[in-house]
This record gives structure tokens, C-alpha cells and sequence, in this order.
């Protein structure tokens, strides 16, 4: 299973859970106790005033303490009723059980002070206040019935009203046992009546309506829809004594056009019940319908959102959070669940506000549960993948050429930690390992990607053409290291070696026939510089055997083309100037051997010796540093000319020297310049007529803070082609077609210059005017070093 | 004069023993090393020439062990085809009184042997007159004629000059030359010599068409050589 699918399952469930909660919660109410402690706590901070046209008749300890105790008798609320119409109220109830007889004079005496004397009514009525009684249910009721109905005994029944003064007072307690909401209406079953409320009644009375909280329960089912009351504070609501009302000492203002409501507020009496504005002791049963008088005149009874609105309005942020679960970054997410959480409480103050009551804490259960859950689930994910991905590098055997560290740790928490801890190091010291071993390469390397761009290039590569070439493009490069003639074949291999970069190789047959094209085919190049390089370059693939760039291996050849040349230059020796001769010498021994044969022969055998000679001279030249001495340039070049003399003698040739100073003392290699001067003698002798004379002056010349010494060496011959002068001192350039000037070794003035340059020296070819070739010699003077 | 003479080529053997008899010597051959060192044990030479190359024991090894196994060991010279400065210095540095490039003329190897016997046999002789070719020494006077005219020296370029002269075809090491004439070469540096036989070798004008020529032995020093 895939660690995202494995996620998103865990998602689901986690989703199918909070909405669960909600559902569950919700049905079963189970988070009431925190739902009902937060409306306790709103309604305190927002309770609606008394309404002053409701007077509550308290039968009171004080009552109590004067009439004696209860049930007292009905003469004695006859009388109260009497008093009270006196002052002209608006509406009279009692909140007084009258289901039963009693002594019947003074029931008589009641039912008048209720309903006035049946035969004046007629003349009474149109001022009369409206009298409202209650009824109440006997819970089981007879013959199997859910309820028994009481209304109150026939005698207080209102005569013309036919029952419609009569209203239920039922309570309904919340499972904490405090009454916060109530029915306004009562059916005991489909067809037994509906009961409304006795305060409904007062309210119907004077509107000639329903109030519409009751019109809204009527659309229910057995009209069952109970609304919170909206509880003013405790005792807030106008109260007077029943001995006040007995004894008649009321205040006419106070009774006048107001609801008054008879009922019993004793302790003693048992009618007191908890209510959310009782703040721990009770509130009485006529204070509580009192309130709901007052919140049907309002119309401020607060309607409960039913299950499937709260359910709607408590899913709707869990699913948002859900979603978010998703995509979120973890800080967020807890963000998030922080404003939900605030905007569930605020969302249900803000129902309050306007008459609903929206219970949050299931939405709030619901969000505490699936916050740890998601957060627990996804780091068991991500702790489950983290290990899995551990154990495969672990596994892997090439993960590291270096070697693993093994750590040891007793608990998993602590072997997780020095797993990664030890793939981190790997991962590290891998990484180090590439780039030292790419850098540290011995030969130039580079890399591209497939955007021609260099993206590495190692030490040597840098120190050798001193700069980087990464940020820089292909061209760029090429252009730096690859001199112009060679450019083009240069790119010729290049483009020969690019690769279609769509095309993606999975035949291992094909890699391998491909590992084999790269490496035998190269580009050859020289540098700016003079150096010899071969640059293959190979494509970089990555694991899934896309191309990704590549690699430009450069090979210094320089040493092995210089060894490639001398063999070249060997061979040229040996085929043919070496050859020649010999085969000479040996067709003249065929022939008649007289004076003139002996003399070509020797001539021939020197020539092989004299090129020998350079040859071997040229060679531990290359390969042994430079060691100079200081000597006198004068007397070397003079020695030379010593022992040259009998050469140029023989033919009549002079060789003046003249020597302007005194002497001048270079650094230089006595064995390596002689012979110099020597080739360059022995040329010039060569070269000239009979009886000529050849000059060599040497003289100082001033350059600056450097003196030079400058030997020139002038023949009286026919001079130096043109087409050799450019080519003079290169190896083998011998000018064949040419009899006269061709029997010259070819190594000769190349191991001259050789020489010359060896000594920071310089030397040039040139024809004189009159004929006859110069040549000329530049090599520094050697500073007296006085000790 | 007996000459004891080692090469491993029979043509070299030849060749020197043709320019040593003609010279009236007596010469015994060597075909290598080893031979020579046995011959050198149970007979006295008064020269001994041998080569550089040879077979079982080369040239060096030879002289070295002559250097420690023979008391008042004959002078000897060396004979190569090593031209490179510093394989002369090491055979003159090992005890060689002096070399023979090969190939080498005819007449300057008969000059160069003649040279080093008359050294080993005449040393210490003294005229006070002495002729060489063109150029008269005047050794109570210090001066030198040259195509009858006076040449004008300071007193240390006369000396050098017959020092020259007196050990002709004989290569002399710096040291030497400055020892003798100087006395001391504490203070002197290589170009005071270099100057000084420049400046001689002009002024007397030393050169082939007067029959002689001053020779530089690089890294050793000097020898002036006669030419016929």
C-alpha cells in the first residue's frame, strides 16, 4: 500500500468518525451537560427585563406564618380574587390546583369570586377580568391511558368560556434536572386535545391569536417543540404578598390593567424548581410561568435548531477542517482548528442572539477528536514511511562506497532517530566523496546539462585555463579551451554525440553498445595554450534512464603526441636521412675506390655521425634541465672557429671574428652552444664559395636594463631560399630539390635553435642584400656576481 | 716505452696501435677490463690508454681500482666517445691525466700521447730559452717574441703563458693553473682565469694558421694544443 493511499484511508475514516461524533452526539444529547453550562452562562449575560404588566400573588411564608398552614381554604382565595378585582387587573390565574371540592360553601364562594354570581353575570361580564386556571395530568392514567387530563372540579370551571381559560403547567426538566425550556403545548397522544399553555392562554385572550410559538409547535408532531425560556433575573418580576392582597393593603397602581398570577412561592410549599437565573437555590413554579408570560408578549422564547441543523451547521466546519487536513501545512491546520473552535462558540452565542439555540459541543467534540487523531495518524504515517525508506537504504549496498556507521540504540524512537541520523552522515559523506572525487580527478573534466549549460567543472579544469567555466554555455567553453583551427571538429564530434533526449534506453545491450560508441570515439584538440588534449564526452542518465546532461572528460595527450612526434622524427631519421648515405658508401665501395671515392665516403659517414650526433643531442637536450656556467662567449665562438679552421682552410675560407668588447660572460651550456656554433659554422663553410670569407661579430647590445649578447654570422654564399626562411630551424626541413643547399643535416638548425632558446637567447635567418646568408644571435648577458 | 692498451674493438685496437709503433713504443693489447687489470698487476707500463666501454669491467672501474691496487700508477688516458662535458670532468675527476674523444685525428692523438710521456718524463727540466713554432719564450726576461717582435705581458701573463706552453697538449685543470700562478685562488673567480687566457690567446694571437690553439675543457680546464 502506497503511503498516500494508506493516508487517504485513514483520511476517511477519520472523517467518517467526526461526522459520526457530531450525528451521535448530537441524537443523544451527550455532550448536554457542556451545552448546557455554556447557555446557562450566555443567557446570564443577556437576560431580558421583568415585564411590569405581570404581578406575581406570592402565597409566601409570611402567609404562611399568617393564615396558617396549607391547604387553606377556598373562602380564603375568594376573598384574595375579590380584593384583587377591586383594583381592576388586566387578567387573573391561579396557579392553584382547584381539581378537587371542597367545603361547598366556600367553593360557591370562589366560583363567584371567579366567575361573579351566575345570575347578575349578564350584568358583570364586560369588565370583569379574565380568570385562567390550570390543569394537570396524572401520569399513569386509568384504563391503560398514558395520562389521565384533570381539569378542575366543574364548579371552577368557567360557565361561558367552555375550557378555554384553562392551560397546562407542565414542567420539563433537562437531565441535569434543571428547567430551562418548556412545551407550549401538550398532547398526550394523536388524539387526545391539544393543551396549551396556561400563559398561552392569557396571550390568546388578549390577542385574539395564537402566539407564534405556539403556531410553530402546532405544525409538530403532538405539538412537541419546546422553547428555552428566556429567564429575567430571580425575583426581578413584581411581587406582593397574598396577605397583602388578603388583608387588602395593596397599592390600586400596582394591581391595576396587570396580569396578576396566584401562586405558591413558600419553600415549604414545594413548588420551587432549579432554573438556569436560580443561581443554585430555586425559582418558583408561578416565576417560571410568569417568565413565559413575558416571553410570549416579547416573543423571545428561544426555539432549539433541531437535529439536522445543528448537524448541518456543526458538519459543515469539520468538513472544511477535514478537506484542509489534506492540503494544509500542519501550523495551518492547527490554526485553523483554533478559529473553528472560537467561531462554533461565537456562532452559537450569535444564534442566542437571535432566538435560536445552536448546542456546540458535539461540532466542538468532534473537532477535539479529529485534530489528535489526524495529527497522531499522520506522524505514525509519516514514522511508518521514514523507516520503511531507512531499512531500504540500509539495504542498499551501494548506498555508500565508504561504508556505513552503525549506531546502536535500545528503544525504536532511538533507533529510528540513529537510522536517519546514520543515512544523513551517509547521504553526506557520499556526497562529499563525489565532489572530492570529481574535483580531485586528475585530468580536466566538465559537466553539462541537456541545456548546454556547465553545471561543474573540477580543480584541475579551473587551475588550468584559470577560470570557471560553470554558469557559462557550451560554446563558451569550447571556445576557452579548444584553440580556432580545431573548433570545428570539435563540434563536428559534439554533435555527432548528442543524443535524442526524449529517448529514454531500457536495453541493457543498448547501454552497453552505447558505453562502447562513447568511449571509442574522441575528439583531438589542441589548446590556446599549445597543449594536446582528446575530450570524450559521455551522457548522464539518471535512475530512470532519462538524460540529464554530460560529461566532458579531457585527457592531457600533450607528452604522448611530443613522444608520438619524436617517434615520427625517428623514423624520418632512420627511412631516410640515415639510409641515404649509407646506401651511398656502399655503391661507392661497388665502384673503383680511388682518392675522390674515399673522400665521399668519409664525407657520407660524417654526414650519418654528424646527424647521430644532433639526433642523441636534441634528445638529452629534452630531457635534461638546463645547466649553465658562466663563461666567455668569445672564446667559445673562437674555439669553434679553431677547430673548424682546418675545414675552412682547406678550402681558402676565412672566418674573421671580431669581438668589439672586451669579453662578455653569459650562463650558458658549454657542450650545447659550441655545437651550435658549430652547425652554424660548419653550415656557413658549407655554403660558401672557395676563398670566400665568412664574418662572426659579437657584440653587447642595450635592451633597456638588459644587455644582450648578439653574434651574427654572415657567408658569402648564394643565401637561403625564400620558401625555407619561414621553416629554416623546424626538424628535417631540408631543402631537397635545391643540390646546392640541400646536403645539410635536417636536425642541424633546429638543434641550434633548440639551443639558443634554451639559453632565453633568440635566433633569426635572414639573406643580405649582396647575397649570402646572416644569421643572427641574441642570448643575455650573465651579471657579475661579486662575493 | 711500454704502453699498455685496452679497447673491445679490434679496428681501435689497430688503429692506436698503428699511431704508437709508428711513434716507436712498444704496446701490449687488452680486449677488456678485466685482462688489463690482471696485466697491469704482473707487468709495468709507463702509459696506460684504455677505453671507456669495455666489456666486464669499463674503463672508470678500472681506473678506480688502479687509484687503491697500484702504487705509483703510470699516467693514463682515457678515450671515449662520450663528448658530454660532464663525462670528461668524471674521468678526469677519477684520476685520468687526460682523455681522447673518438674519433679523433690521427695527429692530434700522437701529439697528445707524445705530451703526456714527455710530462712524465721530463718533468722539472728547465731552459731559459725555449722555441715553439713561431713563438719565442724568454724565461729570465719574461718576454715573448712572436714573428720576431716583442708581444707586451704583464708578469702573470707570461707566467700563464709558459705554463701553457711547458704542459702543451696536456689538459690542465683550473685549480692548477690558478695554484701555480697565483699561488692561492682564494680570491679569484673563474672569469679572472677566463679573462686572462682570453686576453693571452689574443694578444699572441693563438691561433690554427699559427699552429697552435687553446682549448677549453669545460667544467675542468685548459690545454693548448699544438696543430702541425
Amino acid at each position: 500500500m502506497t503511503f498516500r493511499l494508506r493516508l487517504i484511508i485513514e483520511w476517511i475514516i477519520i472523517a467518517l468518525l467526526a461526522n459520526g461524533v457530531i450525528i451521535a452526539f448530537l441524537h443523544w444529547d451527550i455532550t448536554a451537560s457542556f451545552d448546557n453550562l455554556l447557555y446557562d452562562g450566555l443567557s446570564e449575560s443577556a437576560r431580558p427585563t421583568a415585564d411590569d404588566a405581570i404581578l406575581i400573588v406570592a402565597i409566601d411564608d409570611a402567609s404562611l406564618k399568617e393564615f396558617g398552614k396549607w391547604p387553606w381554604g377556598r373562602d380564603q382565595h375568594a376573598q384574595v380574587i375579590n380584593n384583587i378585582k377591586k383594583l381592576e387587573p388586566r387578567s387573573i390565574s391561579l396557579d392553584i390546583i382547584l381539581s378537587e371540592t371542597g367545603e361547598p360553601e366556600a367553593d360557591v364562594s370562589l366560583s363567584k369570586a371567579l366567575y361573579g354570581d351566575p345570575l347578575s353575570a349578564l350584568e358583570t361580564q364586560s369588565n370583569e377580568p379574565a380568570i385562567f386556571l390550570p390543569l394537570h395530568f396524572v401520569t399513569p392514567g386509568n384504563d391503560g391511558r398514558a395520562f389521565d387530563t384533570i381539569l378542575p372540579a366543574p364548579l371552577f370551571l368557567d360557565p361561558l368560556n367552555h375550557q378555554k381559560n384553562l392551560g397546562h403547567v407542565n414542567l420539563a426538566f433537562d437531565n441535569d434536572g434543571i428547567l430551562r425550556k418548556n412545551n407550549i403545548c401538550f398532547q398526550a397522544s394523536e388524539e387526545a386535545p391539544q393543551w396549551p399553555h396556561l400563559m398561552e392562554r392569557i396571550y390568546q385572550n388578549r390577542h385574539n391569536k395564537p402566539s407564534a410559538t405556539l403556531q410553530k409547535a402546532l405544525k409538530k408532531p403532538l405539538c412537541d417543540a419546546p422553547v428555552l425560556i428566556p429567564f429575567s433575573a430571580s425575583g426581578s418580576i413584581s411581587t406582593i404578598s397574598y396577605s397583602e392582597a388578603a388583608n387588602d393593603t395593596m397599592l390600586p397602581d400596582s394591581v391595576r390593567g396587570k396580569d396578576i398570577i396566584i401562586g405558591a412561592t413558600a419553600a415549604g410549599l414545594g413548588d420551587n424548581y432549579p432554573t438556569p437565573s436560580s443561581n443554585g437555590s430555586l425559582t418558583p413554579g408561578v416565576e417560571i410561568i410568569a417568565n413565559m408570560l413575558g416571553a410570549l408578549e416579547r416573543d423571545d422564547f428561544v426555539t432549539p435548531l433541531s437535529l439536522w441543523q445543528s448537524a448541518l451547521i456543526s458538519l459543515l466546519p469539520i468538513w472544511i477542517l477535514l478537506l484542509g487536513f489534506l492540503r494544509w501545512q500542519p501550523r495551518l491546520i492547527l490554526m485553523a482548528s483554533g478559529l473553528i473552535f472560537l467561531a462554533l462558540l461565537i456562532s452559537s452565542a450569535a444564534f442566542l442572539y437571535f432566538g435560536y439555540w445552536f448546542p456546540p459541543g458535539p461540532a466542538l467534540a468532534a473537532l477535539l477528536l479529529a485534530y489528535p487523531l489526524w495529527g497522531w495518524r499522520r506522524l505514525q504515517a509519516i514514522s511508518y514511511y521514514m523507516g520503511k525508506k531507512l531499512r531500504e537504504l540500509e539495504s542498499d549496498e551501494d548506498s555508500s562506497p565508504l561504508g556505513l556507521i552503525q549506531k546502536k540504540s535500545i528503544d525504536l524512537v532511538g533507533k529510528q532517530r540513529d537510522t536517519l541520523d546514520q543515512a544523513i552522515d551517509n547521504i553526506r559523506d557520499l556526497r562529499r566523496f563525489v565532489t572530492d572525487t570529481l574535483s580531485g580527478l586528475p585530468d580536466p573534466m566538465f559537466v553539462i546539462n541537456m541545456d548546454n549549460e556547465v553545471i561543474l567543472s573540477n580543480d584541475i579544469l579551473n587551475i588550468r585555463i584559470d577560470s570557471n567555466l560553470v554558469g557559462g554555455d557550451l560554446s563558451n567553453a569550447i571556445d576557452t579551451l579548444v584553440r580556432k583551427e580545431d573548433r570545428p571538429s570539435v563540434w563536428q564530434y559534439i554533435d555527432a554525440s548528442d543524443i535524442d533526449s526524449a529517448n529514454i534506453i531500457i536495453d541493457q545491450e543498448e547501454i552497453v553498445r552505447m558505453v562502447d560508441n562513447y568511449s571509442s570515439s574522441y575528439a583531438r584538440f589542441t589548446s590556446p595554450r599549445g597543449r594536446n588534449f582528446v575530450m570524450r564526452r559521455v551522457p548522464l542518465r539518471n535512475n530512470e534512464g532519462e538524460y540529464r546532461g554530460y560529461i566532458h572528460y579531457l585527457a592531457d595527450i600533450t607528452a604522448l603526441a611530443r613522444a608520438d612526434s619524436q617517434r615520427e622524427e625517428m623514423l624520418q631519421l632512420l627511412s631516410h636521412d640515415m639510409r641515404a648515405p649509407q646506401s651511398a658508401i656502399l655503391a661507392l665501395l661497388d665502384g673503383k675506390i680511388d682518392e675522390q671515392a674515399k673522400q665521399s665516403i668519409a664525407n657520407n659517414s660524417k654526414r650519418t655521425l654528424q646527424l647521430a650526433q644532433d639526433f642523441v643531442e636534441i634528445a638529452r637536450m629534452g630531457e635534461t634541465p638546463f645547466d649553465g656556467e658562466e663563461l666567455l662567449i668569445d672564446s667559445l665562438v673562437e674555439e669553434v672557429i679553431d677547430s673548424l679552421w682546418p675545414l675552412a682552410n682547406e678550402r681558402g675560407i676565412k672566418i674573421d671574428l671580431s669581438n668589439i668588447d672586451d669579453g662578455t660572460f653569459i650562463i650558458g651550456e658549454a657542450d650545447s652552444l659550441s655545437r651550435a656554433f658549430m652547425n652554424l659554422l660548419d653550415n656557413a663553410i658549407k655554403f660558401s664559395p672557395d676563398n670566400s670569407n665568412i664574418a662572426v661579430k659579437i657584440k653587447n647590445m642595450e635592451f633597456g636594463k638588459t644587455t644582450m649578447v648578439s653574434i651574427t654570422i654572415e657567408d658569402q654564399g648564394d643565401g637561403i631560399d625564400s620558401d625555407m626562411l619561414p621553416i629554416l630551424f623546424e626538424k628535417f626541413t631540408t631543402n631537397r630539390g635545391n643540390e646546392g643547399r640541400a646536403q645539410g643535416t635536417g636536425l642541424g638548425l633546429s638543434f641550434v635553435s633548440a639551443v639558443i632558446e634554451r639559453h632565453h637567447g633568440s635566433i633569426s635567418a635572414d639573406n643580405k642584400r649582396d647575397g649570402g646568408a646572416i644569421f643572427s644571435i641574441l642570448i643575455p648577458e650573465s651579471i657579475e656576481n661579486d662575493e | 716505452m711500454r704502453i699498455a692498451l685496452a679497447d673491445d674493438h679490434q679496428d681501435v685496437l689497430d688503429f692506436m696501435t698503428s699511431i704508437l709503433e709508428e711513434l716507436e713504443h712498444i704496446v701490449v693489447t687488452f680486449p677488456d677490463g678485466e685482462r688489463l687489470s690482471q696485466g697491469l698487476m704482473r707487468d709495468t707500463f709507463d702509459l696506460v690508454i684504455l677505453d671507456w666501454n669495455m666489456p666486464k669491467k669499463d674503463g672508470l672501474a678500472v681506473l678506480n681500482w688502479m687509484q687503491e691496487a697500484i702504487k705509483e700508477a703510470p699516467p693514463v688516458i682515457m678515450m671515449t666517445s662520450r663528448t658530454a662535458k660532464n663525462d670528461i670532468t668524471a674521468a678526469l675527476n677519477a684520476g685520468a691525466d687526460d682523455y681522447i674523444t673518438k674519433p679523433e685525428d690521427r695527429n692530434v692523438i700522437a701529439a697528445r700521447i707524445s705530451a703526456m710521456l714527455r710530462r712524465s718524463t721530463t718533468s722539472g727540466s728547465f731552459e731559459t730559452k725555449a722555441v715553439y713554432g713561431k713563438y719565442t719564450l724568454d724565461r729570465i726576461d719574461h718576454k715573448v717574441m712572436y714573428d720576431s717582435k716583442e708581444v707586451t705581458l704583464t708578469a702573470k701573463e707570461f707566467e700563464l703563458i709558459d705554463l701553457l706552453f711547458r704542459n702543451r697538449d696536456r689538459t690542465m685543470s683550473r685549480d692548477y693553473i690558478m695554484e701555480t700562478i697565483w699561488r692561492t685562488n682564494a680570491a679569484l673567480t673563474t672569469r679572472t682565469l677566463d679573462m686572462h687566457i682570453s686576453r693571452v690567446r689574443s694578444k699572441l694571437n693563438l691561433k690554427p694558421e699559427n699552429g697552435f690553439r687553446i682549448f677549453t675543457v669545460f667544467g675542468y680546464g685548459y690545454r693548448l694544443e699544438t696543430l702541425n
